[in-house]
């Protein structure tokens, strides 16, 4: 759905985007990771035609339609990092508006709207004036205004910045929903356990290079060597232990008492086939968790420490 | 095909018409107006009262062009004020961004931009209207000739607003752009009379084709217009006579001739007012303008 192939952007002598290939294919919801500054904004500005790139290609679809063209345009639906809303307008107005900027009949976008507005979740605000809107709700309105013209791929810029926890969880679900809707997503964040939870791919970006990419899984895996564990056990622990250790994917870092830390470099199914085969050898859990605040501390790793 | 109200158009109008501001701009407006009208008057009768003799009705002819002048200088400073922060002020919301992601062409975005501010100074025009009918009624000048000068002033009205929006995407904030389209009037009222002084100064009287540059200044094209309505001769005197075809190279001596320059300036206003657009939507499009800026940044 968007090849990104060797793009390159340079401020003077500052190269804030190095050769970066990337492909995400139709239907992903994609998550762009990487601390302040790392260059995902600048990308996606490039993606949108909103700059210019220094070098390399950016194609959408099938087409081979140039950046900033409006054949690509109308592929593209984005929201930025950042946007203001017009005093004096009404929700209703401010859809009208966007949608006559893509030559839409006033009928199709009344009809549009209705729909979008559901799904969003501000039906009930249609007659009400944009800057009234709580923060997440103008961060929703720009996501329905953003798929007024039913583009295939929706950009969005860091949409969690400045929303409160009940906010996030809707504009998660609301993700998900446009994904169901077969519609390629893709969402910045410096965030990585964030986009962990709804993203079936991603890719880190680090100081203008993309340092890991593809299924979620493969990198949490390919950057580890595992996911450290945490387990408790009732009683049984050497048995427990004998068994962990025959595992093949499986290293164990500390034992104490009942708990056990070990690490686990298999995929999601071999981890859940490891709690099977504890629990058929009678050895009782309590606990079987994976260590939180874990993709931090490897994002970091990654990102080479804190900005 | 339907013709559609452009898209910014229709959202400015909205804005606008429900800010408290405009009540009070109209406000002003008029007061500005009102009170030149009145001050004219008090000027004419006392001069006519001084004379002792003649007929007051004749003088105040005189109510139009001072009114419209006013008026005209209004415009001259309001129109590039709204244009100049229009641009910047959708970057500063950076809804400027969402709209260039949009199949808006930068030109339509530019000229929306335009016609918004034209239509809004029109309000404006429109409420003075009755004022200048006044000095049409007293005066005795024909109707069509209020008709003429709104076409004038709207003419006016979009070379202001181009020259305001072409400051606008050359600057980052809107102040600037203000200044800028003042430093412009500066160089197009002003600076476009340099070639003829010097001409007169160091030339041998002989103006030459010199004052061609004057087609593009809106102030002559006011004087000229102005003069055409009251006395129906150009500025160059009657039907361009005053020059002999030596005097003048022989452009300037074929435009001198009864309404032509009219037109011509006309004309050249209206592409001087293109070209300032096209420029615009040139700079504010990024695949042109390579550097790309970055707006204020918000909480760190
Ligand atoms: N207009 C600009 N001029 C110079 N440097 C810029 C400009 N825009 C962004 N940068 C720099 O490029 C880098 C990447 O910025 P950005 O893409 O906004 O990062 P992110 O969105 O990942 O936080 C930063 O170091 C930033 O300072
Ligand atoms: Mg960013």
């Amino acid at each position: 759905m968007l090849y990104i192939n060797n793009l390159t952007k340079n401020y003077g002598s500052f190269t804030a985007v190095d050769r970066l290939n990337l492909h995400i294919p139709e239907g992903d919801l994609f998550g762009f990771v990487g601390p302040n500054g790392a260059g995902k904004t600048t990308t996606i500005r490039i993606v949108c035609g909103l700059l210019k790139a220094s070098g390399g290609t950016v194609r959408v679809g099938g087409t081979n339609a140039a950046v900033g063209s409006k054949a690509m345009k109308r592929l593209i639906g984005y929201v930025p990092d950042f946007f203001g809303v017009y005093d004096n307008l009404k929700v209703r107005e401010y859809m009208e508006m966007y949608g006559s900027m893509y030559g839409m009949t006033y009928r199709d976008i009344a009809r549009l709207t209705d729909d979008l507005l559901e799904l969003v979740n501000l039906s009930d605000k249609k007659e009400v004036y944009v800057d009234t809107l709580s923060r997440g709700m103008k961060q929703r309105l720009c996501v329905a205004r953003a798929m007024l013209h039913n583009p295939r791929l929706l950009i969005l810029d860091e949409p969690n910045s400045g929303l409160d926890p009940r906010a996030r969880v809707e504009m998660k679900e609301l993700l998900k929903n446009l994904r169901s809707m077969g519609k390629t997503i893709v969402i910045s964040s410096h965030i990585l356990s964030e986009l962990a939870e709804m993203c079936n791919s991603i890719g880190i970006m680090n100081r203008g290079h993309l340092v890991a990419a593809g299924q979620i899984d493969d990198i949490m895996q390919q950057l580890a060597g595992g996911s450290r564990i945490h387990i408790h056990v009732l009683s049984e622990t050497e048995a427990a232990v004998r068994l962990l250790k025959e595992q093949a994917k499986v290293r164990v870092e500390s034992v104490r008492e009942n708990d056990l830390i070990i690490t686990h470099s298999g995929t999601e199914e071999e981890i859940c086939a490891l709690i099977g085969s504890l629990i058929q050898n009678q050895v009782i859990l309590t606990d079987f968790h994976r260590e939180e605040g874990s993709l931090e501390s490897l994002f970091m790793q990654l990102t080479g420490g804190a900005q | 095909m339907k013709i559609r109200l452009n898209p910014i158009v229709k959202k400015d109008l909205h804005v606008t018409v429900r800010s408290m501001r405009l009540s009070w701009s109209l406000f002003a407006y008029e007061a500005a107006l009102t009170v030149t009208f009145l001050l004219a008057l008090l000027v004419i009768q006392q001069a006519n009262s001084y004379m002792g003799q003649g007929n007051i009705y004749a003088s105040l002819i005189y109510l139009f062009p001072t009114v419209a002048v006013a008026q005209v200088c209004i415009v001259a400073l309001y129109v590039p004020i709204i244009t100049a922060s229009s641009i910047s002020g959708e970057k500063e919301r950076q809804t400027f961004d969402i709209m260039m992601t949009t199949c808006m062409s930068p030109f339509s975005i530019v000229f929306g931009k335009v016609c918004s501010a034209v239509l809004r100074i029109l309000f404006f025009v429109a409420a003075s209207t009755p004022i200048m009918a006044l000095s049409f009624v007293v005066g005795g000048l024909s109707w069509i000739n209020l008709f003429y000068y709104l076409l004038a002033v709207i003419l006016f009205s979009v070379f202001a607003g181009s020259i305001g929006i072409f400051a606008s995407a050359f600057c980052r904030k809107s102040v600037a752009a203000v200044l800028l389209s003042f430093v412009l009037y500066f160089v197009i009222f002003g600076l476009s009379f340099v070639p003829v002084f010097l001409r007169l100064l160091f030339g041998s009287g002989n103006g030459g084709e010199s004052m061609l540059i004057l087609l593009g200044n809106p102030a002559v094209f006011f004087e000229e217009f102005f003069m055409q309505i009251m006395t129906g001769e150009s500025l160059f005197g009657r039907s361009g006579g005053s020059f002999d075809a030596d005097d003048v190279g022989l452009i300037t001596y074929i435009l001198a001739r009864g309404k032509l320059w009219m037109f011509a300036s006309a004309a050249c206003i209206l592409l001087m007012a293109f070209l300032f657009m096209a420029l615009a939507a040139w700079k504010v499009n990024p695949m042109h303008s390579g550097g790309g800026r970055r707006p204020a940044k918000k909480q760190a």
